[in-house]
């Protein structure tokens, strides 16, 4: 269950990942269809063709960010309870919350886009958060063996 | 020693366990409560809004009536008689765009249909080759119910091989259209749709009259299939009337620049005293129309129609050298146009009110998660059924806290728009079928209930419709033999 708790805190940070670059991809290639003329609007938005071929990336920002995202912090903090790992249902926990913030804030954005730069930091923050829940299990396995000689060993 | 630590561990899963069971069950139960039923009637969901009844007029005394009763008189000869074949085909728009979609008579958008006020329109719709199904939605006329065209609500989907036969009078003049309302959200968007102008019985000499059917086709804006500058010839002098139909899902700001306009009707009525308006745009809904009228300038020169940034109307004689302007910064607000006129009817003395308060929160849609719609707190199926009876004065408040605009359109019915965020209405009377309500407005509006049947009252954005963004209108004693899902596999959003 170790394993499985990094496992699934990494792919939260990769994740992430996956979602700053499916965002800049589309805004990219929005900008790129209006330099060569395309025309945006409210009727275009809701229209849900590909008009540009990197629109995709909304599409995969939306759906990770509101089901993937969110399913995969609730499997983790259900995984950290048989993880028997000092620390891991905290972590655990902070990781669903700051993806539920996360979330809240790419929603109301779009009402107050000053919080779209908060949801740019509170990225980062829950990146950081799941890459430390995902060395969590590491740093355990290596913790206990408290033999001096081992560390010695490692150095030439 | 061994022994607790067995018991210990077991302890500890059974904890993990509890602790599982607390976080997983009440998503498990919400996902489970959420699933729709294979076939279900509309008058078995949702709960009942009955605020404000008064005993009403007539209640139960008109009791039992079915929805399929509520047609045009069946003895009259229709006037204006049309077969419209619908297909799933790949096709070329008149722009010379192929599209893969769907056809009514080889072509999208649909034939238009000319009526003139008073005519009975039948219209035969066949099925060659539509796989889900298809019905007609008479947008903007207040039709029977029966002729609604509402699948699982009216009718059943009409299947491949299979027709259907609507017959309303076209009672009012004005700019409507028509489009499938079986999986509406699909089927408008890939071309079941068609314009439909009724004129008055005596017409002015000398105007030019246009139908300008906005519709995106691969996300690429069309009017009447052409795309970029349509020309229209309109010689120096002459009145032209450009009907603007927005068939998309989102609001569309239309402009005119060369000469000042006259916004002369909305959603197929009539304005009172419109005045000449420049530099300010009109907001068109979606699903909504706005009939625009302009005089050509005496010296010649063109005048341009621009719909949304990339489509415009040019009406000219010698020349179409219209240059293109951006969009002026005002919008022409229809609270304060036109001058006051009797309305018919008492909208400060209701005998219901209803609340329509359009709301979001994060939950399952038919085992779906998301962030999804609501009605007054209440997720679809649970959504209001607002009761009344034949000659209710009906007030209703709509308001939106949704983070989205919603244009809200109700079938069967044109209402008056009372005042928006307070600001009660001084200019012409301002009826409606598609109103656009924007993220933290709220209107009141107030209607007569007179025309008896279950009706919808739903968001004309149409991904939002299948999101549950859908209320009913129903009349007391009026039931519907048809159901959502079954055998026809009814899907009306």
């Amino acid at each position: 269950m170790r394993t499985v708790y990094r496992i699934v805190a990494g792919l939260v940070a990769v994740e992430v990942v996956v979602q700053a670059m499916a965002i800049v991809l589309a805004v990219a290639g929005e900008g790129k269809w209006i330099e060569d003329g395309g025309v945006l609007d409210k009727a275009v938005v809701e229209s849900q063709e590909t008009v540009f071929p990197e629109v995709i990336g909304y599409a995969v920002h939306g759906i990770n960010g509101t089901t993937v995202i969110p399913l995969t912090a609730l499997i983790l903090l259900v995984v950290s309870f048989f993880a028997k790992t000092a620390g891991a249902v905290k972590w655990a926990g902070l990781v669903l919350l700051l993806v539920v913030v996360q979330a809240l804030l790419g929603i109301f954005s779009h009402i107050v886009p000053l919080l779209g730069a908060l949801h740019g930091l509170n990225a980062l923050l829950l990146f950081l958060a799941a890459i430390r829940a995902a060395r969590l299990g590491r740093d355990q396995v290596v913790s206990p063996v408290a033999d001096p000689g081992a560390r010695l060993t490692a150095q030439p | 020693m061994r022994w607790n630590r067995q018991v210990d561990g077991r302890l500890t899963l059974a904890f993990a366990i509890m602790a599982t069971a607390v976080v997983l069950g009440p998503l498990v139960w919400f996902w489970h409560a959420s699933l729709l039923p294979s076939a279900y009637s509309v008058m078995g969901t949702g709960y009942a809004e009955t605020t404000g009844a008064h005993g009403g007029h007539g209640g139960s005394a008109t009791g039992g009536r079915a929805v399929t009763s509520l047609i045009a008189d069946p003895g009259r000869r229709a006037d204006v008689a049309v077969t419209l074949t619908a297909r799933r085909q790949r096709f070329r728009l008149p722009s010379g765009r192929l599209v893969d979609g769907y056809t009514l008579n080889g072509r999208s958008p649909g034939p238009a249909i000319h009526a003139t006020a008073g005519q009975l329109v039948q219209v035969r719709l066949v099925n060659a080759s539509v796989p889900e199904g298809i019905t007609l939605h008479w947008h903007g006329v207040d039709v029977p119910n029966a002729e609604d065209g509402v699948a699982g609500v009216t009718q059943d989907a009409v299947g491949v091989g299979e027709e259907f036969t609507y017959r309303f009078v076209a009672d009012r003049p004005g700019t409507f259209w028509y489009h499938s309302h079986q999986m509406s959200d699909e089927q408008v968007r890939d071309g079941l749709l068609g314009a439909l102008v009724v004129t008055p019985a005596t017409r002015a000499a000398g105007e030019v009259d246009v139908t300008a059917l906005v519709h995106l086709y691969d996300g690429v804006r069309t009017i009447d299939g052409r795309e970029g500058d349509v020309r229209v010839e309109a010689q120096p002098g002459e009145r032209a009337r450009v009907r603007i139909v927005n068939t998309e899902n989102g609001p569309m700001p239309a402009w005119v620049t060369g000469a000042p306009f006259r916004l002369v009707a909305v959603d197929g009525t009539d304005l009172n005293g419109p005045t000449d308006v420049r530099d300010a745009a009109v907001l068109v809904t979606a699903g909504g129309r706005a009939d625009i009228e302009v005089t050509m300038p005496e010296d010649g020169s063109p005048v341009r129609v621009q719909l949304g940034g990339s489509s415009a109307v040019v009406l000219g004689s010698r020349s179409y050298d219209a240059p293109a302007a951006g969009r002026p910064a005002a919008t022409l607000d229809l609270l304060s146009y036109g001058v006051r006129a009797p309305v018919g009817f008492d909208p400060d003395r209701p005998d219901r009110r209803f609340d329509y308060a359009i709301g979001r929160r994060p939950g399952f849609l038919d085992g779906r998660p998301g962030l999804w719609w609501t009605v007054n707190g209440h997720m679809y199926p649970d959504t209001p059924m607002f009761v009344v009876s034949e000659g209710d004065v009906v007030r209703m408040r709509i308001s939106n806290h949704s983070g989205e605009v919603h244009p809200m359109h109700l079938h069967g019915h044109h209402a008056l728009v009372l005042s928006r965020d307070g600001v009660p209405a001084r200019g012409s009377p301002w009826w409606v079928d598609s109103l656009n309500v924007g993220d933290g407005e709220s209107y009141e509006i107030a209607f007569v209930a007179d025309n008896p049947g279950i009706w919808m009252d739903h968001c004309h954005n149409l991904p939002h419709a299948a999101e549950g963004l859908v209320a009913h209108l129903v009349y007391e004693g009026v039931t519907t033999p048809f159901s959502m899902g079954g055998p026809a596999r009814n899907t009306p959003e």
